[in-house]
């Protein structure tokens, strides 16, 4: 059955997608980029369960890989982890602590990682140069900074109520 | 049976749904230069770049767009006529009076404006608002005032994508300016690198790399970058050239379409050749 949810993250993803394209490449430091649609997904798997993070994730890496030209397929494998990841943390008890606290900024980490490592395999990025400083520049710094901005959006998030 | 099939779904279907669609993905990945795939990327691309089109050009200075755009196809031509004159130098240096070489015509510039850039640091494409309404065709180079860009990579009616030199899919045989000696060039995911080049070749920092003639795709040569480091010297029989390229990927906003595809030139040719026997 289709719920508001599901149309909802599914037409937010265009908007995030145009700053993403525009916007965000006059925020590059030293090509190292954040990915906003990351943030999306991971707020999505967490609210909305670990089969709907997969399924979403699917669905954002096919749209990404057919509107930037990417290889069809890198995208996908990698945001279907990534949002596999992220619904790990999703528990109905523990959601609203997840996602108004810097534990989900630390999630974003994690499936970010997981995320730009995949990327960066499936661009057969040159394995023979220095593993770690690949990893270090690949993945690590891209997650990093993705997560910063994830903090940042933690600003604006309305806390819970007490009652 | 159904009640096993039934537990194991209820047990472990987030691994299941996981696996279905990692399995999805790699058939997609195998199904990429279909023509039906490359249909569906034309039009997704075509129309969210429209939008995205209106939205880039909030960040431009209306007044000053056309000027801009007119003095950098001047240096584009400029930029291009240099790079014909300096091999019609050295050409000429060593075939003086032996060979009549023909003017080449003028080649047409497509003007186009960026209107989206990838996410990726691999694969760099470029969305440019230009499109086979105003001529533009798969494998047409794509330069901006500085030198060599990319390759246009898919086309839809009025925007295009383009492969930059940063994407680790496109490869292109360049040469030296100095020595003439011809590699192929590519992005390896760090640095754009000359593979294979014999240790008998005398390279050396600072030389200028042009597009060679030998290329499939770039007609003649285009400016390309500088040898910025040889690498791999002590060990293999091949070193590893790194390349600083001249066009900064991460500033450039506008671009030329260089309105001409090489290997149809030459089908184009040969067809006629043909015809005549």
């Amino acid at each position: 059955m289709i719920r508001a949810y599901h149309i909802i993250s599914i037409i937010l993803f265009f908007p995030i997608l145009l700053v993403q394209t525009t916007v965000i490449p006059l925020l590059v430091i030293d090509t190292v980029l954040p990915d906003l649609i990351l943030i999306l997904l991971v707020y999505y798997s967490i609210t909305q369960g670990q089969i709907y993070g997969s399924v979403l994730g699917f669905v954002y890496g096919f749209l990404i890989d057919i509107i930037t030209g990417t290889t069809l397929g890198s995208a996908m494998i990698a945001k279907t982890l990534a949002g596999f990841t992220a619904g790990y943390f999703s528990s109905e008890n523990k959601k609203d602590q997840y996602l108004i606290s810097y534990n989900f900024a630390l999630i974003v980490l994690v499936s970010s990682l997981i995320d730009s490592t995949i990327n960066a395999f499936f661009s057969s990025v040159n394995f023979t140069a220095n593993i770690f400083m690949l990893f270090f520049q690949f993945a690590l710094l891209p997650a990093i900074y993705t997560a910063s901005l994830a903090l940042l959006g933690m600003i604006f998030y309305p806390k819970r109520r007490a009652f | 049976m159904i009640r096993f099939f039934l537990s194991l779904w209820e047990n472990f279907k987030e691994y299941i749904v996981l696996v279905v669609l990692l399995i999805a993905s790699l058939f997609l990945l195998s199904q990429n230069n279909t023509a039906g795939i490359q249909r569906v990327r034309t039009i997704a691309f075509g129309t969210f770049a429209s939008i995205t089109s209106v939205f880039s050009d909030m960040f431009s200075v209306g007044s000053l767009k056309k000027e801009n755009e007119e003095l950098r196809r001047t240096n584009a031509e400029m930029m291009l006529q240099l790079s014909r004159l300096r091999e019609y130098g050295i050409t000429n240096a060593d075939l003086k009076g032996l060979l009549a070489l023909k003017d080449s015509s003028k080649f047409p510039l497509i003007p186009a404006t960026i209107v989206s850039k990838s996410l990726s640091k691999s694969q760099g494409t470029v969305t440019i608002n230009a499109g086979s309404n105003q001529g533009v065709k798969i494998g047409m180079p794509i330069i901006s005032d500085k030198g060599l860009a990319g390759i246009v990579y898919s086309v839809a009616n009025n925007y295009s994508i383009a492969r930059t030199l940063n994407n680790v899919d496109l490869k292109i045989t360049v040469k030296s300016e100095r020595t003439r000696e011809n590699a192929v060039l590519k992005w390896n995911g760090d640095w754009l690198v000359m593979i294979n080049v014999p240790k008998t070749f005398d390279l050396r920092k600072g030389d200028r790399i042009v597009s060679s003639e030998i290329s499939s795709i770039i007609p003649f040569p285009l400016p390309v970058g500088v040898v910025y480091e040889i690498g791999n010297v002590q060990q293999g029989i091949f070193n590893e050239v790194k390349i600083q390229p001249f066009v900064d990927f991460q500033k450039v906003e506008n671009l030329f379409i260089l309105g001409i595809v090489k290997s149809k030139e030459i089908d184009n040719i040969e067809l006629n050749f043909l015809k005549r026997q």
